[in-house]
């Protein structure tokens, strides 16, 4: 039986996979289970989908997620499924990869998307490529085939009724010769940018206290979220890591996003694409951003911040 | 004396890349070559590593014969000689395949004890083949490394990962790979001397019929299309009156809406 196997050490993701997870088990007539380290969430998978759950043995003080490669591999192994899905965290995309090694399995990271080719079995996956500027589509000539899914693709199963399922542990050992000497969690300053409906993101064009002083004020008067640019993070570290948006740092779904001096390298677009409204202002009319967007300001940040504070005020009697 | 091995590719400036709006093609007619960012990260931190420790470094890459342009820029950076594992059927390669590649050469070629990649390439960002080739070698690797140091015996690394829920130090036995972020370090610009220099430093070619078994490929490009990008791409003037038709603009799009 070809079956249909998630993982990831995100409740939420594994959430998201159970959604087209679900889909291609009912359309492949394959069972559908989920790996997970916490069995306390097994009757909440069973429920949105799950026909099994694989309870992952307790990971011992220091060892990295990653310890699970050889366990999970052990278990395509002997049970040979079809399909393999696991959530893009940092730790998610490592495990994948290594996994796809020592199943000697091809995978497609970075997925965004996969659809059925009819009859066949085989997974037409979708991916993105050159930062963005172009969609790659694959397919994986061995088997499983192994998919990391950027979060946010699918949206969350919805809970079935009458869901029932079996839950299995799994005793292999998991190990790694890495070890953890220490974890520093992240404080969140401010809300969650990922979640944030308009955000305001400060590129190397705010290049004053001054205007980073009227980027504040404009996001205070639109209530948006502040984010910023890798270079930005990295050189002037005026915003924490975390508020960076691109390939490499966070990507984000507002319905409003404001670039301001922000040049519009495919790197940051990349994390930026699905906004729904783009607005961006750059004295640089060449700057790839005013392409990239859909209404855009050609004209110092200095002078138009402003300029749109005074406007928005007005509109939103602020 | 350390032996440290620093992996780059050699891509496509996709700044350069245009697109047919008729066809959705992409057009790499008049794009540049680049040592992929990422990758020059990792050649600096391995430079960095030598300054403060002592440490050969050998520059690899798996490329079609073309790369061969980006050799001098890779020595100019600072690695002592640099494998140019090349062959023509190399263009096209998914990274298992690459890693199954480099796994081969440097088996077989090269002595390590730290391996240092980027996370991932700027055509592909499929973070892929660091991990893999670690694999593949059977030694341990962490990715997404933002800070690396060896212990005082030289005999492990410790490493700071930039995850997504916050900074995890990890500590490795040697021989090791880690895949590093941009955030590491800040890739010094050659200065002429070094340019002048990358001309004395030796490259070795390695042919596939040197390399033994090389596993793959394992997936297959069906298609690759620009994105779409249905943006309107409308300017507004910077004075007064053009601020305000954008911003009535953004009111009638629906998102200006304030959250509470």
């Amino acid at each position: 039986m070809e079956d249909i196997w998630i993982f990831s050490e995100k409740q939420e993701l594994t959430l998201e996979l159970l959604n087209p997870g679900r889909s291609l088990a009912d359309r492949m007539g394959a069972k559908l289970a989920v790996f997970t380290a916490d069995g306390g969430l097994a009757q909440d998978y069973i429920s949105h989908g799950a026909d099994e759950v694989f309870v992952l043995p307790p990971l011992r003080p220091g060892q990295p997620l990653e310890s699970y490669v050889v366990v999970l591999a052990d278990e395509v192994r002997m049970r040979n499924p079809g399909v393999f899905l696991l959530g893009a965290t940092p730790r998610g995309k490592e495990i994948g990869a290594r996994l796809a090694v020592r199943v000697n399995a091809g995978l497609c990271s970075g997925c965004t998307g996969f659809d059925l080719k009819d009859g066949s079995g085989v997974l037409e996956m979708e991916r993105r490529m050159f930062g963005g500027k172009a969609v790659q589509k694959i397919l994986c000539s061995t088997h499983p085939q192994m998919a990391v899914v950027l979060p946010g693709t699918f949206e969350p199963a919805a809970r079935l009724p009458d869901r029932r399922g079996v839950v299995i542990e799994v005793h292999s050992a998991p190990f790694s010769e890495v070890r953890i000497v220490s974890r520093s969690a992240k404080h969140r300053e401010g809300a969650d940018i990922t979640e944030a409906k308009i955000i305001v993101c400060v590129g190397r064009g705010v290049e004053s206290k001054e205007d980073m002083e009227g980027v504040r004020e404009l996001a205070r008067v639109v209530g948006g979220e502040i984010a910023c640019t890798r270079p930005v993070a990295e050189e002037r570290q005026w915003l924490p890591e975390e508020a960076y948006l691109g390939i490499s740092g966070k990507r984000v779904k507002p319905d409003l996003y404001i670039g301001l001096g922000v040049s519009g390298q495919i790197q940051h677009v990349a994390g930026i694409q699905e906004s729904k409204v783009i607005f961006a202002v750059n004295r640089d009319e060449n700057a790839p951003i005013l392409d990239a967007a859909d209404y855009g300001v050609v004209g110092d940040v200095s002078r138009v911040i402003p300029r749109l504070i005074d406007e928005l005020s007005r509109l939103l009697k602020v | 004396m350390l032996n440290i091995i620093t992996c780059f590719k050699c891509v496509i400036d996709e700044a350069d890349l245009k697109v047919d709006a008729a066809t959705k093609k992409l057009l790499f007619g008049r794009a540049g070559y680049k040592i992929s960012t990422y990758d020059r990260h990792a050649i600096e931190e391995a430079i960095c590593l030598r300054e403060r420790y002592g440490a050969s470094v050998t520059a690899v890459t798996v490329a079609p014969p073309s790369a061969k342009k980006c050799l001098k820029d890779v020595l100019s950076r600072g690695p002592d000689s640099a494998y140019f594992v090349n062959d023509p059927s190399f263009s096209e390669l998914d990274p298992l395949q690459t890693s199954s590649i480099l796994a081969a050469a440097i088996r077989g070629h090269m002595r390590f004890d730290l391996i240092i990649c980027g996370e991932g390439s700027d055509d592909l960002y499929a973070q892929q083949v660091g991990p893999a080739l670690a694999e593949r070698l059977e030694i341990p690797c962490t990715t997404c490394v933002g800070k690396l140091a060896y212990t005082e015996d030289k005999k492990h690394v410790i490493a700071e990962r930039r995850l997504d829920d916050g900074i995890e130090t990890v500590l490795m036995p040697l021989p090791v790979l880690v895949s590093v972020l941009p955030g590491i370090n800040t890739p010094r610009i050659p200065t002429l001397k070094e340019v002048l220099n990358a001309a004395k430093k030796m490259i070795f070619n390695l042919a596939l019929e040197e390399l033994g078994d090389i596993q793959g490929p394992y997936s297959r490009t069906v298609k690759v299309v620009a994105a779409d990008t249905d943006r309107r791409g409308i300017r507004f003037a910077a004075d007064e009156e053009g601020i305000r038709s954008a911003v009535n603009a953004l009111s009638k799009e629906g998102v200006l809406l304030r959250v509470l």
